[in-house]
Formats: C-alpha cells, structure tokens, sequence
C-alpha cells in the first residue's frame, strides 16, 4: 500500500441554519484503500460524501482531493472520481447504451471506447441482452449494475459508492467485492458507504463510524476489535453509537402485536 | 450506432457555437447534455396527450401539432384594427397556453433532481449546465411557440402587412421571456413556503386546469368568430396596468395605429421593462432556488390530516359493515391522493359542470328565460354523468399497481364487499358534489318543479355506475393495473356507454309524458337499485 494521500478533509464543518450536521472532520485517506464508511441514518454521512463531490459547495474548513483544494480547483478533479448515487438516481427513460454513452461523454471518452467498455462491461453481468432496452422496466439489481458500470467506464481513481451492493443477488455481489479488491490492488481508493454491517466488515481495510457529526471511529475492522472488546462489526456500531435499547424496544413491539391481537 | 437521434434544434445551435465559446460554456459537453435532455423529452407523455397511450414515436412532436391545431383560434383575432381589445386577447390565450403547458410538461425537466447527482458528479462547471439549462427551456418554448402562432402569423402577415409581422415576432420573444421568469418566480415562492409534496399538488391542478381549458376552448373555437365584429371602447382603466396582455395591445397600438395616448405609452413601457427587470430578479433567486430543490427530496413540512367530514357523512349513510367501510375508507384516500387519477378523471368533472351550462346558455339565447324555465331544458343534466365512466373505468388504476398484491394477502371473504365500497367511494367523492352543484344551479333556474326529475336522476346514476362498473372491472380488483397497458381497448365499451346515457334520457323524457309517469319510474328505479346494490 502506497502512502499518498488520496483525500484530505481538514476541520470539515457544515451547518444548515441553526442546525449543525457536521462538526470539524479530520481525515486523511491513502491510496489503494477501501473506506467502510458507516454511521446511524442522518449522522452527516452523505453530507460528506456529496461535499466532496462538490454537490454542496458552501461549508467549513478544506477539503483536497489529489492534493488540490476543491474549493478553488475547478471541476477538472471530477474527471477521476467515480459515483454511484444513494437512490440509485438514473434517467431511465435512456437505454444503458445510451446512459453509458452520455456519462463516458460527459468524461470526455471517445465513442468507440465508450461502445466497447460499455458493451464488455454489460456482457460481463449478463446483460447484454438488455443493452437497447430502456432501463424502466429494469429490476434494482440491474440498475445497480448498470450504475456501477456508469461509475467505472472512466477508470476513475476515486470511487464514492453509495450502497451499491443492496439489491444485487449473492453471486453479482461476490463478483463486485472481488471487483473491488482487485481495483485496490491497483491502487484505486474506494469510498464505500453501506449499512449492511457484515458486507463492509469483509470489504473495507478501513473502517470510519461517523456519528452526531463526528469521527467516532477509525481504524481497521481488527483494532476497532480490541478498543471496543465487541466481536462484530454490528456490535461495536451498537455500542459505538450509544445504542443499546434494541431489547427493550424489540419486546415492547412484540407485546403490542401480540396484545393488539387478543383484545381485537 | 448509439447515438441517440442528431436533433434540428442542435444543428441549429452549433452554428452559435463561437457564441457560447466566447461567453465560457464548455460547447461540446453542452451539446452532450441537451442531445440527453431532447432525447428524454421525446419520450415523454405530454399532458395533452393523456389519453392515447402508445408509447411509440416521438411524443413531443406530435404534441405540437395539437398545439398547432389550437393556435388555429387566434385567427379569429387577426381581423380588424382594435388592437388594444383583439391582440391583448390574442396575447391573454397564447400566454395562458404557453404557461400552462410550460408548467405541466416542462415541470418535470426544470425540477429534476436527478441532475444534480448525475451532472453534478461529472466534470463539467456550473456555468455550462445553468447555460444548458437556459437552452434547454429556449428550444421548448420556441418550438411551442411557432407550432402555436406560425399559422396565425403567416395569415397575419398577408392581412395585416409586414409590420404587423416583425412586430408580432419581437413581442412574442418577449412574452416568452416574462412566461419563463414567472414560471421560475413561481416555482420559487412556492419552494420557499411549502415543500415538493405541495408543488406537485399544484403542479397537478395546473395540468387539470390545461386539460379542461383544452376541451372548453374546442367548443369556444368554433364560437370566437362572433366576436370578431364586436366594437368595443377601450378606456384605460388603472387595473390594465396588471395585465400583462394589454401591455403588448398598446403597444400594437402605438405602432400600428399612432396612438400617442399617455396611458398607452405607459402600458408599452410596462410590457418592455417589466421581463428585463423580471430577469434581473431571477438571476439574483437562482441560488435560493437551487437550494430549495432538495426540499423536493425531503419531505420536510408537516403535514396535517386531512379533514374527511364529507367522506365520514356518507360513509354513515351508505356503508353497512366493517369490511366495507375499511375499502370505502381506503378507495376514498386512494381517490384524494393519486395524481394521475385526478389528472385523468377531473377534466371530465369540469365537462360535467360546464356543458350542461353551455346547453342551457346556447337555448337562452334563441329563447327568453321564461320559454326556458318552462322548457325541458333541464334534460341536459344527464350530461353529468359522463364522469360516470369516465371515472369508474380508471378506477381498475393504479400508479403502483403492484401492490394489489394486498388484496391475496388478506382474508378477503367476499370480493364483491370491495367492488361496492370502491364504487361508492368513488361516487361520494366524484359524482355527488357535481350532481349537488347542478342541482342548486337547475332549482334556481327550473324552480321546485323539476325535484322528480332530480330523483329520478340520482337513481339512474346508481344504476348507470353499477353499470359501468360491471363493464370495466368484471376481471380485475381495483388499482391493480398499470395506466401504460389496456386502456385504449375499452374506448369502444365507453362510447357505448354514453349512448346508454342518451337511452336513459330518452326513456326518462318519454316517461314524463305519461301522467304519474314519474312516480311510477322512481319506484321502479327504486326496486333495480335496490336489486343491484344488494350483494
């Protein structure tokens, strides 16, 4: 593993009015890493994320992407940063031909490339066959694939992934962590973002927990182990999150639906 | 190749390319976006389309030629030199069309969030995607409006002469430009106070409102030629100064006739600054209402319950076992609340209320309202129940049709419950307020002599829905299929239903005629409702 720094967020806060989501964030990540970035819902996780995206450009403190400050840099660094959005945001009134060829476009590749990468990479997940079908009438996993196509065409250095894995059948999700690996291996640096516990405990090298707006974690899957004397990643989420009612509240909920079920 | 189609409009554009060079838009990544937005657009169902449903062939281009159609109206107001009183009406209907249909169509192409993550996320700078923004809305209001005025224009020229032209072409360049701002101006206040829930509410009012004023000016076209010969005294009155219309009629005047009225030039100016200022305005909102746009996302206002008081009256009325009234409840709140629904559906409402109208004006015109009163005019309210199929037959729709899966999920006993508490939802909340509104509106007019004729109506509309509904949802559950597919096939089921309607009429008004005839109909009618709603 090389050690450039990749991404550097220095003193990262954001404010929405009088509401504070992100208090000053420090974080360095290295080349060839594979973030696990996890955190509660509404921890400021995708605030982040789309941050250094530069989907939201007015915030605290610096953020470096390839060692130039995105705040004066221009949009140029975005030429090696790959997505796949949270809600799976696609113009599905395209083909993935065409949706493929406007995004490698838009990344400025030549036609002929985009035609053979697109149509390999479908090939590839089985979905030739629907290369000319408009992505409408697509099932989620399909669509994540071809997100996941859409945000690798260009052989980007930097991928944000967004839950990607979700709607994917065992088999394709085996194919895009091996995927992932391999790109690492490359020195590709991977931002991955999830809630199932266990998929980022196996795919990550690099575990950050945000919670309330800060780092509350960082480390690998091994030493977040030993400070937190948990055995999965689950339970130190648990823990490390300051949540431990999942009893009580499972057995209330019970009650009410058995006890509903008696008197009506 | 996959190139999506090479399309005019962008040829066009290329030719201003050092343009756009000069002004720092990054030229080719913004031919790549549009060539993505037209092609999108293409595929789009524009709303005055919604009944046809066929998904094959450019949408958009065939939408134009209905509006090329409509824009035969203004004809009418080409002939004569009253311009104040002829062009600013001209102006009123094109304004309002272009608006309406720049709101109901073109909505979902300024609003879209989904840019956002997807061109946000690329390499390419603000500037070339607010300038591709602006491109986009130009080409769709220059098509729509030459599909709209180029007929009346060309008509407008040979009658009316060269200046008349060129003056009519820099006008509507400006026209277009105040619809443009005060469509994003009013996008913006509302994204300010409310959030993306309500702007779609109203978005989807505004379709309804473009709908029914579709189908109301196709009755006006043929009528609007009577008014070409009225002479009217302009006076300026201080109210003119608010309509935009009568802006653009002065300044016709000026041009065209020499007026040099203050009042007159007032109102030119007015329509000359007012769209300059307007994007001054707009240019200094952009930024809030970028920000704004996500609240599309979110949900974030609180949202109240709704009152029911009128859904809970009949429910008391009607409804007579707990099973029915959970789908009596539940097709009620599906009615209130799905958009395509209402947009389908609610234009026919305003027919409903508007033709019986237009029978009785069309009669009041060869007659004095005393031969009315004493007529049979009031027949004409069986026009109402045109909702009738109209509205049952989309009942068997949905947005998400999958989830009928419900329906097999529950222990449902006795699937005919469902049937008559969805139809009866839907006549409580659809057809009841159009017969009570024209009920009050015929008893003023018709006096007390008519309440037979209105019992005996109510009573055939029972039977007629029951009807209907057998007709269109004898296979399927309610909401349980999908707008795209089936439902062009049941047109020839509808028109046949309306011609039942004509058949009721008739067998009504011949029953009248027999003394007692009434009474003996009500009790009939009585006796089949009775029959048909027991199960």
């Amino acid at each position: 593993m090389s050690e450039d720094i990749i991404l550097s967020l220095r003193n990262v806060a954001k404010s929405y009015g009088s509401t504070r989501v992100l208090e000053s964030i420090n974080l360095d990540i290295y080349q060839g890493q594979i973030i696990g970035y996890i955190g509660p819902n509404g921890a400021g996780k995708s605030t982040t994320v789309k941050m250094m995206l530069g989907l939201i450009t007015e915030f605290e403190g610096d953020i470096e992407i390839f060692g130039k400050n995105i705040k004066t840099s221009g949009v140029a660094y975005k030429k090696r940063i790959g997505y796949v959005p949270e809600n799976g945001d696609i113009y599905d009134s395209l083909t993935p031909m065409e949706y493929l060829s406007f995004v490698g476009g838009l990344y400025r590749m030549e036609d002929q490339m985009i035609i053979r990468k697109a149509t390999e990479l479908m090939r590839l997940f089985e979905l030739e066959h629907v290369l000319h079908t408009r992505i409408s009438s697509f099932s989620k996993g399909m669509r994540q694939k071809v997100l996941f196509i859409a945000s690798v065409i260009h052989n980007p250095d930097l991928l944000f992934l967004d839950e990607p894995l979700s709607g994917l059948d065992a088999n394709s999700m085996m194919i895009v962590k091996e995927i992932l690996d391999q790109l690492a291996n490359q020195g590709k640096t991977i931002f991955y973002s999830s809630h199932i516990m266990d998929v980022v405990e196996k795919i990550s090298n690099r575990i950050v927990l945000l919670a309330d707006g800060q780092i509350v974690a960082d480390g690998t899957f091994e030493q977040l182990q030993q400070q937190n004397k948990e055995g999965s990643l689950e339970e130190i989420f648990n823990q490390l999150t300051g949540f431990h009612q999942h009893q009580e509240i499972a057995s209330s909920f019970v009650s009410i639906v058995e006890n509903g079920d008696k008197d009506g | 190749m996959i190139k999506m189609d090479d399309f005019r409009s962008l040829r066009i554009l290329d030719k201003f390319q050092s343009l756009f060079q000069k002004a720092k838009v990054d030229y080719p990544m913004m031919r790549e976006i549009l060539q993505l937005k037209l092609t999108m657009d293409t595929r789009r169902v524009p709303t005055i389309f919604h009944e046809s449903k066929s998904d094959s062939g450019n949408q958009f281009l065939k939408s134009l030629g209905i509006y090329a159609l409509m824009g035969l109206i203004l004809i009418a107001f080409l002939f004569g030199d009253q311009y104040i009183f002829q062009v600013s009406i001209m102006y009123a209907i094109v304004m309002f069309i272009i608006m309406t249909s720049t709101i109901s169509d073109f909505s979902s192409v300024l609003l879209d969030v989904r840019d956002k993550m997807i061109i946000g996320t690329k390499p390419v700078d603000s500037r070339t995607i607010n300038a591709t923004k602006v491109v986009h809305i130009t080409i769709y209001l220059c098509q729509l409006t030459m599909a709209f005025t180029a007929i009346p224009m060309i008509i407008g020229l040979f009658n009316q002469g060269i200046v008349f032209f060129l003056l009519s072409l820099i006008v509507l360049l400006f026209v277009n430009l105040l619809i443009l701002i005060m469509t994003a101006l009013v996008y913006i206040i509302i994204l300010r106070f409310f959030d993306g829930e309500k702007l779609k509410d109203i978005i989807n009012y505004i379709q309804i409102l473009l709908s029914i004023s579709m189908i109301i000016g196709y009755q006006l076209v043929a009528r609007s030629f009577e008014f070409v010969d009225l002479n009217v005294n302009f006076s300026f009155e201080w109210w003119h100064v608010l309509m935009p219309p009568v802006w653009y009629g002065a300044i016709y005047e000026i041009v065209l006739n020499g007026v040099t009225d203050l009042s007159y030039i007032i109102l030119a100016i007015l329509g000359v600054i007012l769209p300059l200022v307007a994007i001054f305005l707009y240019i200094k909102l952009i930024p809030s209402f970028e920000r704004n746009l996500e609240k599309l996302l979110s949900n974030s206002g609180k949202h109240k319950q709704a009152k029911e008081w009128w859904s809970r009256f009949w429910s008391k009325v009607l409804v007579r076992n707990k099973e029915e009234q959970v789908f009596f409840d539940f097709a009620t709140r599906m009615l209130k609340n799905e958009r395509d629904y209402k947009l389908k559906v609610y234009p026919t409402i305003g027919m409903a209320l508007v033709f019986p109208c237009i029978f009785l004006l069309t009669d009041y015109t060869s007659r004095s309202i005393d031969e009315l009163r004493d007529g049979s005019m009031y027949f004409s309210m069986y026009f109402s129940l045109v909702v009738i199929p109209a509205g049952v037959q989309m009942l068997q729709f949905s947005t998400n049709p999958k989830a009928a899966w419900i329906y097999r999920a529950v222990p449902l006993k006795n699937e005919n419950v469902c049937h008559r508490a969805v139809l009866k939802a839907f006549l409580v909340r659809l057809f009841i307020p159009v017969y009570l509104i024209l009920s009050v509106l015929f008893l003023v007019i018709f006096t007390e002599r008519i309440w037979s004729f209105l019992i005996i109506l109510v009573l055939v509309a029972a039977i007629y829905s029951r009807i209907c509904y057998q007709v269109f949802l004898k296979n399927v559950l309610p909401f349980s299929e999908s707008y795209q597919i089936g439902q062009s096939k049941q047109s020839g089921q509808a028109l046949a239903l309306l011609a039942l309607t004509v058949a009721f009429a008739l067998f009504h008004y011949v029953m009248t005629l027999a003394s007692f005839g009434s009474y003996i109909l009500i009790s009939v009618l009585v006796f089949i409702n009775a029959f048909l709603w027991r199960k």
